[in-house]
């Protein structure tokens, strides 16, 4: 069996799309059951009251990171026919400047607004309408935006190959990280437990 | 008078994950790097079961029709030398050299299709991906010749053909014709054996040419990613 088996020619395009929609149903699951429908606890992790969007992100990454490690360590997955994408490293600094401060904003990131919306949210079918109109905007201005969206292309970059690191040591430098995160995610919830997002700093009178 | 298994004992969920996350961690260290680049592995009964099975060709016709398709999960390598690449070439292809081949920036997860004049090289350039672990690695039966032959001019069967065989060949006019060629007249009833027929100068690519009616614009290179 050849991986990726859609783009071998495993399966035709209709059946990826049925494909797609599980792998969908059972990534919306998970969101959800982490608690990640409601738009209070995703802004929490701005206001480092509720840090569960690192904890579950770092501990996928961290799963996913020792999963292939140790796999393509035991043979069973080939590294080097694992998708990356390039590094556009303006573009990317940018859009991710952009997706943060909408993030804040309103409440969600694109996936896990979907799951909000189908948890019957209104402000999530607000956002998810946004995120439309916001697609319709971005094709309409492509001519002009296609330049800088593909600038700076760095090509395919991982971190062994930027560190000049053996896989490993980045594997063991990242799960580092991750756990001092986890550990520095309790201290910052302690600390700012108390502080009302709406509270601009200033004095009551 | 603690032991180890009480230390254990003692952790929660979270810090004996976090514990086995850190052992294999360390381990990852330990272990380095996982691929060893430069290393060549041969299943010889899977390629020998490949080569007989003919499943790594790809036939003239259905390159031809992949790229009326306007289908872009594929790359086209062309192996023939730069004047003979900038006098002609099948449309949609790349340049690459044999020596060149693993550093063109092919990537293992694409499928690539090679073509060279008759098909040696192409057979060879196949060997050397497949050595280096390229899955989907495809070679244009025929070469360039086959698609000179079949897509570019194919000829016109007798007038006794067949129903189907002349239906068949009305699409295949109308892709050569597409491509900048044309069907031959059939001269003897060997014709399709024998190419004698002095080999056409093939036209240069030129401007976009109009698909035919029905086909699809051509496809974007495929994007992943979220």
């Amino acid at each position: 069996m050849n991986l990726p088996l859609f783009k071998f020619g495993a399966f035709g395009d209709e059946a990826s799309l049925l494909v797609a929609f599980l792998i969908g149903i059972g990534f919306g699951f998970f969101l959800e059951q982490a608690g990640f429908g409601s738009a209070r606890k995703l802004t929490g992790q701005f206001y480092f009251q509720d840090m569960a969007v690192f904890r579950v992100m770092f501990t996928a990454i961290v799963t996913a990171l020792l999963g292939l490690f140790y796999l393509g360590w035991a043979g069973v997955v080939d590294l080097s026919m694992v998708y990356v994408s390039n590094t556009y490293l303006v573009p990317q600094i940018v859009g991710g400047l952009l997706l943060g401060v909408g993030f804040t904003i309103g409440g969600y990131c694109p996936g896990t607004s979907v799951v909000a919306l189908a948890t019957g949210k209104l402000d999530a079918l607000v956002f998810v309408a946004g995120i439309f109109l916001g697609i319709l905007a971005i094709g309409m201005a492509w001519p002009g935006l296609e330049g800088f969206a593909s600038s700076t292309d760095l090509g395919r970059l991982t971190l062994p190959e930027v560190l000049h690191l053996p896989f490993g040591a980045v594997v063991f430098l990242v799960v580092l990280m991750a756990l001092g995160g986890f550990w520095g995610a309790g201290a910052l919830e302690r600390r700012f437990a108390d502080r009302d997002p709406a509270d601009r700093g200033e004095e009551p009178s | 008078m603690s032991r180890p298994g009480d230390w254990l004992a003692r952790r929660n969920g979270n810090q004996r994950l976090a514990l086995v996350a850190l052992l294999l961690g360390a381990g990852a260290l330990a272990i380095g790097d996982v691929d060893s680049g430069g290393r060549v592995t041969l299943d010889t009964r899977e390629l020998a079961a490949i080569v007989e099975g003919e499943l790594d060709h790809v036939t003239p016709e259905e390159l031809a029709d992949w790229i009326v398709a306007g289908r872009a999960d594929y790359r086209l390598i062309d192996l023939r030398a730069a004047d003979e690449f900038d006098r002609y070439r099948i449309p949609g292809a790349e340049r690459v050299a044999i020596p060149d081949l693993l550093d063109a920036g092919l990537s293992r997860d694409e499928r690539i299709v090679l073509y060279s004049e008759e098909g040696i090289h192409a057979a060879q350039a196949w060997m050397l991906l497949k050595a280096h672990r390229f899955p989907a690695v495809y070679i244009l039966l025929g070469g360039l010749a086959g698609w000179q032959e079949h897509v570019l001019y194919p000829v016109e069967p007798v007038a006794d053909a067949p129903i189907a065989e002349r239906a068949a060949f009305a699409r295949a006019a109308e892709i050569a014709r597409h491509f900048g060629g044309g069907p031959r007249a059939a001269t003897t009833a060997g014709a399709a054996l024998a190419p004698a027929l002095p080999t056409p100068e093939p036209p240069r690519i030129a401007a976009p040419v109009a698909p035919p009616a029905g086909a699809r614009p051509a496809a974007k290179r495929k994007r992943e990613g979220c």
